[in-house]
């Protein structure tokens, strides 16, 4: 009996270790791409890569509290920045990685607001808890679910279907 | 008999070994179900200070102005403009967010909720891997207390009678409400 508990723990130990690698965490699939896309290249040139497999790199500024499902990914110079949306649970951000710099990689979408959308961010923004209707729901093509924290560029909202991505620190 | 015996005995022995597992799917269950009225895996606290109108200057310089006023010492891992008239500092498990110029900062502070954090971990498996096929042997392990379980006991309190009941009672609630919610 001994024995099997120390065989126990010894496999459930070495199954446990997370994908740790130095001093990055890796989610999902990590990121294959070797070559990442400015931010802001992407913003200002979006119809290049909607539909295309991208990476980025930035910082990430923002988390959603509740589930880990999305997290904000921030060029630190210019401040523009990507939303990185996963389904729930299958990978899961860690709030507490704020500030740290990641890499993520997925499929580019740009979404268009209606502008009903458009008012009742700007109504929102004005008394809204952070990121409570991304916390949610599923971001949609037709703009619903996308929560009105995700920062607006113009019309639309840019988000990233997140495949995977590495944070480090 | 024989085969009670062996019912009695997997029900005790299966209900020994997944008690504590039990016990951490339902502490978590309860937690996540009410996942809209709080946050289950943070504490997040939030302070408001002024700390005065701040000068033009590049992020690393406002950053740091910040942080001289606030008498923080430690070493921020990042600061990010946000747009013209926001800056975002990220310590360790805090992150200020500063209006420009104005010098209003919302100084977050947030850190793992202590054991809620870790039983949800184990609950929304966000582990994978080993955890994915543990967390299936206890599902396995549920099912045979399910079922060992009602033949336990004999005559008026089992399923003749007593049990009987309360088996139905226990299946028509979720019947009923997926009626009463989603058929209708």
């Amino acid at each position: 009996m001994k024995r099997f508990l120390i065989l126990s723990f010894v496999i459930i130990a070495i199954a446990a270790v997370p994908a740790v690698a130095g001093d990055t965490t890796s989610y999902g699939d990590g990121v294959t791409l070797k070559e990442a896309v400015a931010i802001d290249t992407l913003i200002a040139n979006p119809d290049d890569y909607i539909g295309r497999t991208v990476r980025v790199d930035g910082v990430i500024t923002g988390v959603c509290k509740k589930r880990g499902c999305w997290m904000q990914v921030t060029d630190s110079e210019s401040g523009n920045g990507v939303r990185i949306k996963v389904e729930d649970g299958v990978m899961v951000f860690p709030y507490t990685s704020m500030g740290l710099e990641a890499s993520a990689e997925g499929v580019f979408e740009a979404i268009k607001l209606t502008p009903e959308q458009i008012e009742a961010r700007t109504a929102a923004a004005h008394g809204h808890e952070v990121g409570e209707d991304c916390d949610k729901d599923e971001p949609k093509r037709d703009g619903s679910g996308v929560g009105c924290d995700a920062p607006a560029v113009g019309e639309y909202v840019y988000v990233i279907r997140g495949t995977g991505a590495v944070i480090k620190g | 008999m024989h085969w009670r015996k062996l019912i009695i005995a997997t029900h005790r022995d299966v209900g020994y070994f997944f008690a504590g597992l039990t016990v951490i799917y339902a502490v978590s269950g309860v937690a996540l179900n009410h996942i809209d009225d709080w946050i289950p895996n943070y504490v997040i606290r939030t302070e408001v200070v002024e700390v005065g109108v701040l000068p033009f200057g590049a992020p690393s310089e406002l950053g740091a102005e910040v942080l001289g006023r606030m008498q923080i010492t430690e070493e921020p891992n990042s600061i990010v403009r946000m747009g013209q008239d926001e800056l975002k500092i990220f310590l360790d498990q805090r992150t200020l967010t500063v209006t420009l110029p104005g010098g209003r900062v919302v100084d977050e502070y947030a850190r793992r909720r202590y054991a809620f954090f870790e039983v949800n971990y184990l609950h929304l498996n966000h582990g994978k891997g080993f955890w994915t096929w543990f967390a299936d042997l206890y599902a396995v392990g549920l099912l045979t207390l399910a079922c060992t379980g009602i033949f336990i006991i004999t005559g008026k309190k089992g399923l003749g009678g007593r049990g009987r009941r309360l088996l139905i009672a226990g299946l028509s609630i979720p019947i009923i409400y997926l009626v009463l919610a989603v058929w209708l």
